[in-house]
This record gives structure tokens, C-alpha cells and sequence, in this order.
């Protein structure tokens, strides 16, 4: 019974150091792989401010940037057999009017955001019928999908209506758009977009747009105040 | 079997290796929290509210330093609030303001609105101080263990039944 009992626990002990060290190796694998991002354009298509309540029975009432935005990007390259999904997202950016540093990026807020799953987690991603089958279609047999990370977007409407804890975003100037991703692997450590060349992995080109202005408050659109 | 329970020397000095590799353990986790400077280092994910990227189970390593740059929008933060106890894994999509005092807003990935209504009352956006760390690491299920543990307490009792078993049965 002891020694049954001794070579169980080997066993177990052995068991764990070999799936540790397994991991380990699939998450270095990472740093092995090259990543080459590449954001061909990002850029506003329609601006628009209106007034509005946070939620229903609020009495407060805020301004709303509505940002429409086009983008053409090609992240397929954060795709490896260790990647689980990517999450991308496009922030809008604007430097806080009062302070003296005014071109620094002081207020950032996601207008819009998605997750890329990868064919080895389509099953968990928040699909329904349909998309995951013809999901499944276009990666089977492939363990890696080039045409996941390829993203092609026209006058895409918002996600979120951004505004300033202030209430007030109407004719903020110097706003800018920005492509940000953030890669989940299966095992290993969690990598954001960067600016510098990392190793292989290439930093995000183009992932800004021009600078722009917010329109001035339109009086037309009461009417939406009761949404957001 | 037995034979450790009659020789009082073997029986302390068991003991005492038990009570080496408890403490080993703690002091590991202490220095971990000292190195990432975080009060838990090392979380379980408790819901699905990150889905698909994390789900139940699964181990995220924290790091709470903020040397080579400012918590941004869209790091996967650790936050508790104040009044209770659990901490919230969810991702940051708003920030006003730079430094200790900037207006921070999360959202969980899977979640169809912001995190206002989980902070405190009167709370709208999260400070730097609320954030126990950032996720920088990530283990798939290892912490089902743990929550296994904690939503089945006889699994505890007979665990902990087992450990005893063994450390009186083990002979050097």
C-alpha cells in the first residue's frame, strides 16, 4: 500500500512538471513567431454630437459624439496555433482642453470593438447557428485561418456614444482614431498592440488617423435624447 | 503502518517538514506579492463575463507596477470596490484624465453595458487605487481547483483529511 501509494505520487508529480513544462515552451513558441500588423487606413466618415441621458431615468443630461469610421486592416499575422482570439478595438483620443500639456493624449474612450476568434476557439465565441457554421466552413481543416484577421469596414456605426465625464464633447478639437488589438493566447502572456518593434513581432503602422474636430451640438436631434 | 506514531523523534520531525513546506509556500506567495506588488498576485476567474477569452477556471497572473507605462485603455484589470468583497476581472475601456486620480470605466468582454452598475454607490468611474493589477499572464483551468474547493466544502474537509493521512503514513 505505501509503495503504491509513493508511485502515485510520482506519477502525479511527474504529470504536472511535464504539462508545466509543455506550456512553457508553447508560450515561447510565441516570441519564436514572427508578427507583422498592418492598418492600411483608418479614417472618420461621419461626425455628429447629439444630446442625450445616460440611461432612462436620469435627469442629467450629456453630449454624445457619434463617430461613423471606415477601416481596411490586415491583422491575420496575430494569428498562431497559440493565439485564442484577438480582441480589436478603435479608440477615440482627445487632449483635456485645461491642462497646460495639451498635446498629451489625456482622454481615450472605445467607440467600437470586436473578438477575432481563432478556428481552435470558435466554439466559445458569443455566435449564433449560422455564423458558426459558416465560421467552421471557411477554417476547416485549418488550424490557423489567414482571412481572420482581415478587416474591412464602411461607415461603420459606433458601438459606443462617448462623452466626457464633464457632459460636455461637442467642438472638442484634435481628436484622432486609433487602432489598438490585444492578442488572448492559450498559455502564455497577454500582448497589446506596441510602438516599438518588439523582437519579431513588428509594431502597429497606421493604426492612427488625422486629427479632427467635433461638430458643434445640433439642435435637430432632440428627438434621440431618450436613446443611448 | 503506524510505526511514526511511537517513535515521538520521527513524529516531530514530520511535523516539522510539514510545517517547512506550508510556510515555503506562504513565503512564495508573499514574495510574489511583493514582487508584482499586488495583495493577490495570482486570481481565479469566477464568471464568464470575459467570454471567450477567459472562462471559469482559469489562472491570471497580475502585475500592479506601472513602470514602463500608465494602466491604458484595454488592459484586462483586477479591481474591488469598495463594500465588496469579490474582485471583478473586466477590461478598460475609458480613461479621463493621466495619473493616480484618472477616471477609469471597465467593461467585461462579454457584458452588454459598462460597469457602473457593479461600483459603489454614487461611484461612476474607477481610480488607479481600486485596481489590485493588470493581467499579464494567463493559465488555462489550473484554478478549477480552487473553485471546486470552495463551492463543494467536503471536497475541502477531504482533502485536508487526506494531507493529514499521508504525513502521518510517509516514512522518510
Amino acid at each position: 500500500m505505501h509503495s503504491s501509494w509513493m508511485r502515485i505520487q510520482n506519477v502525479f508529480s511527474y504529470f504536472t512538471t511535464v504539462l508545466f513544462a509543455l506550456g512553457a515552451c508553447i508560450a515561447v513558441s510565441d516570441l519564436l513567431t514572427p508578427r507583422a500588423p498592418v492598418v492600411n487606413s483608418l479614417k472618420f466618415t461621419n461626425l455628429q454630437v447629439v444630446r442625450g441621458r445616460p440611461h432612462y431615468y436620469s435627469s442629467k443630461h450629456e453630449e454624445y459624439a457619434i463617430i461613423k469610421f471606415s477601416l481596411d486592416a490586415d491583422l491575420s499575422s496575430l494569428f498562431t496555433w497559440n493565439t485564442k482570439d484577438v480582441f480589436v478595438y478603435v479608440t477615440a483620443e482627445w487632449p483635456s482642453s485645461s491642462s497646460a500639456s495639451a498635446n498629451t493624449t489625456t482622454n481615450q474612450a472605445v467607440i467600437w470593438d470586436t473578438i477575432i476568434t481563432a478556428p481552435s476557439s470558435d466554439y466559445l465565441g458569443n455566435y449564433g447557428p449560422a455564423t458558426l457554421k459558416k465560421l467552421r466552413k471557411s477554417a476547416a481543416g485549418k488550424s490557423i485561418d489567414p482571412s481572420r484577421g482581415k478587416l474591412v469596414l464602411k461607415n461603420q456605426r459606433p458601438k459606443y456614444q462617448i462623452t466626457h465625464p464633464s457632459g460636455k464633447i461637442a467642438s472638442t478639437e484634435d481628436v484622432t482614431l486609433r487602432l489598438h488589438y490585444d492578442v488572448q493566447p492559450w498559455v502564455g502572456v497577454l500582448m497589446r498592440n506596441h510602438n516599438v518593434d518588439v523582437g519579431l513581432w513588428k509594431k502597429l503602422e497606421g493604426s492612427v488617423s488625422r486629427t479632427f474636430t467635433l461638430p458643434s451640438l445640433k439642435k435637430k436631434d432632440e428627438a434621440k435624447k431618450a436613446k443611448a | 503502518m503506524l510505526s511514526s506514531l511511537g517513535n515521538p523523534r520521527q513524529a516531530a520531525a514530520q511535523l516539522l517538514n510539514f510545517g517547512l513546506i506550508i510556510s515555503t509556500a506562504f513565503m512564495m506567495w508573499k514574495g510574489l506579492s511583493i514582487f508584482t506588488d499586488s495583495s493577490s498576485p495570482i486570481v481565479v476567474v469566477l464568471s464568464g463575463s470575459m467570454e471567450p477569452a477567459m472562462q471559469r477556471g482559469d489562472l491570471l497572473v497580475l502585475w500592479n507596477r506601472n513602470i514602463w507605462a500608465e494602466t491604458a485603455v484595454g488592459d484586462i484589470v483586477v479591481y474591488s470596490v469598495k463594500g465588496k468583497d469579490i474582485p471583478i476581472v473586466h477590461r478598460v475601456v475609458r480613461k479621463f484624465g493621466v495619473g493616480p486620480k484618472a477616471k477609469l470605466l471597465t467593461k467585461g468582454d462579454n457584458n452588454h453595458s459598462d460597469d457602473t452598475e457593479l461600483y459603489a454607490k454614487g461611484q461612476d468611474f474607477l481610480e488607479r487605487e481600486n485596481i489590485l493589477g493588470t493581467v499579464v499572464g494567463y493559465v488555462p483551468f489550473v484554478g478549477y481547483v480552487t473553485i471546486m474547493l470552495s463551492e463543494h466544502p467536503w471536497m475541502k474537509t477531504a482533502m485536508l483529511g487526506i494531507m493529514g493521512l499521508v504525513v502521518m503514513l510517509q516514512r522518510e
